[in-house]
């Protein structure tokens, strides 16, 4: 019954880390191997499918173009990539695994870190998956008559398509990372992106001065010039995502972080 | 080994675990044991990094757990069997430790033999697993990794008799090997037979530490249970030294040592077919060493208390 150290100490120096891309590879795998995962995503694609058949029928002949097509993954994705997001991570909390997550990996910076890495990668696989799905969709607009042309808008593609749904996982993040359970952060994230731009738009309609603050302060306002023609942001409109993504993303995630880092998994 | 070092966790004014300390040997099953809210758990979960002390230090062979590299390699933990996601199946759970911990696949089949969970019972859900079943599962989940110390809260909760006799099996078999076992309980029985050593917490607090005999050590026994072939001759017996029996059940509870009853009983050729001390057992200790931290007032419940004898 020795209280000294020396004889019962375990040398660990020959063990590796768990590397980051381990991490990162496990963090996607859970957010695909439950029901709820794997479905929503295949749902998200099923869903611009339907969008694309049904687009084809009703659509005006000069309007098939692949740029119209590529549009409808940019805003279907938009309202539902973050909600895969909100799953992955609140689920340690929700469904408690994060008491299994973070005793195989106490560093928990580190699993904030391999769940950005596996929300980008999921993110980015499914808008290749849409852009595949949008050349379908024209092929299809062909097939139904259309008159079409295969230009696509570098901005289109860079803002509408990439960056506001890349903004949009973050804002999944934040919120998730800050709310810290399922229900709550996805009524959250609805009430962020339907919520509070039709309220600024409210306003807006009844306030001069509103209108020119809005854009300001609200970070969907901020963002339409990125999801509409002729997506080019002007200098002004750059200021403003700045602004309002500093308020509603920047500030959130910080605080999410924080709080991830330090809250009791039970 | 574990080292507890003058651990104290604080909830604002609530103090759940005060100033414990204590230490785990390899080789050996070390219990931890006390009454719901003792601060098993918490004391568990400052282990392995999930709530930080609010003042003194776990290390695990010497180091804190959060500097461990591939933690899962070297302690296996089992903290709450039913904390994984409800929706994956078993052998998905199992899948996701050995992926994170770098380790073959073929471990979790392997780890599923060992808890004896068959392949069609590691295809469902979580949800639809009972506590047994979950139980099992997060055994094989501790043990993924081979690890050479293991910390277990209530692990035999949700165990059929066999299981509990697997796992007890399991575990004195991992402590022969020169590994480290810290289990959790709430029932002394489950403790008593698995474990080395003892540590008995209540209110946050260490009342009693040592082996089994160390902390029976020094017990009086003052009332015997005893039955007879004759139950009537030998209450005569004793009543005729001036020892008071009183009927209890199919025997007789006795106002003295179980060496005064077996003595009366030889000199009045009365044989015994059951004879032992009814007070100064592990559970009589248990109970009178947590007692202010016991949430059930003994006396007035003698359900909690069979002897009925703690005050």
């Amino acid at each position: 019954m020795s209280a000294t150290a020396a004889p019962t100490a375990i040398d660990f120096s020959s063990t590796q880390h768990v590397p980051m891309s381990r991490l990162a590879r496990v963090e996607i795998r859970k957010a695909l191997d439950t029901r709820a995962g794997r479905w929503l995503i295949i749902g998200i694609l099923g869903l611009v499918v339907l969008i694309e058949v049904i687009y084809s029928f009703a659509a005006d002949n000069s309007d098939k173009n692949l740029q119209d097509y590529i549009q409808i993954p940019g805003f279907t994705l938009g309202y539902f990539l973050p909600i895969v997001i909100i799953m992955l991570v609140t689920s340690e909390a929700s469904q408690r695994n994060g008491l299994v997550t973070f005793t195989l990996e106490p560093r928990r910076s580190r699993i904030v870190l391999a769940k950005f890495i596996a929300g980008v990668t999921l993110a980015l696989s499914v808008m290749v998956l849409a852009v595949i799905l949008a050349v379908l969709g024209t092929l299809l607009g062909i097939a139904t008559g259309g008159d079409v042309s295969w230009h696509l808008d570098g901005g289109l593609v860079f803002y509408a398509l990439f960056l506001s749904n890349m903004i949009g996982i973050f804002i999944g993040f934040a919120l998730s990372m800050l709310i810290m359970n399922t229900a709550g952060a996805i009524v959250a994230y609805f009430a962020y992106t339907l919520i509070l731009p039709s309220a600024v738009g409210i306003l807006s309609a009844i306030s001069d001065t509103f209108e020119k603050i809005g854009p300001w302060i609200e970070f969907n306002t901020a963002q339409s010039p990125l999801v509409s023609s002729p997506y080019s942001p002007t200098g002004e409109e750059w200021a403003q995502i700045v602004v309002a993504g500093a308020i509603w993303l920047v500030l959130p995630l910080v605080l999410g972080i924080g709080r991830l880092l330090r809250i009791e998994f039970k | 080994m574990i080292k507890v070092e003058g651990l104290t966790r604080k909830y604002g004014a609530f103090t759940a675990v005060d100033d414990v300390s204590f230490v785990c040997q390899p080789g050996r099953v070390t219990g931890f044991l006390g009454p719901n809210g003792a601060g098993k758990t918490t004391t568990m979960r400052v282990m392995v990094g999930l709530t930080p002390p609010t003042q003194g230090r776990v290390t695990i062979g010497g180091h804190l757990y959060k500097d461990i590299p591939n933690p899962g390699r070297h302690v296996g933990v089992l903290l709450d069997a039913s904390a994984q996601h409800a929706g994956r199946t078993g052998r998905e759970i199992l899948t996701i430790g050995a992926q994170t911990m770098g380790l073959p696949l073929s471990r979790v089949d392997e780890m599923l033999d060992l808890v004896s969970l068959d392949r069609t019972e590691a295809t469902r859900r979580l949800r639809n697993y009972s506590l047994g079943m979950k139980q099992r599962l997060g055994i094989a989940h501790a043990l993924l990794g081979d690890p050479s110390v293991l910390i277990l809260d209530e692990p035999a909760n949700g165990l059929d008799p066999a299981g509990i006799r697997w796992m007890r099996g399991l575990l004195k078999s991992y402590a022969d090997r020169g590994g480290t076992v810290l289990l959790s309980s709430h029932l002394l029985n489950e403790v008593e037979q698995i474990a080395d050593e003892m540590i008995l917490i209540g209110r946050g607090r260490i009342v009693a530490e040592g082996t089994k005999d160390q902390l029976l050590a020094g017990a009086e026994h003052k009332t015997s249970l005893v039955t007879a072939l004759d139950n009537e001759l030998l209450s005569k017996a004793l009543q005729e030294k001036g020892i008071t029996a009183t009927p209890a059940g199919s025997g007789l509870r006795v106002d003295a040592p179980p060496v005064e009853v077996g003595r009366t009983s030889v000199e009045h050729g009365i044989v015994l077919t059951d004879l032992r001390a009814a007070d100064g057992g592990l559970e009589e200790l248990f109970l009178t060493l947590t007692e202010d931290s016991q949430r059930d007032e003994l006396p007035g419940q003698p359900t909690t208390a069979p002897e009925g004898t703690a005050a």
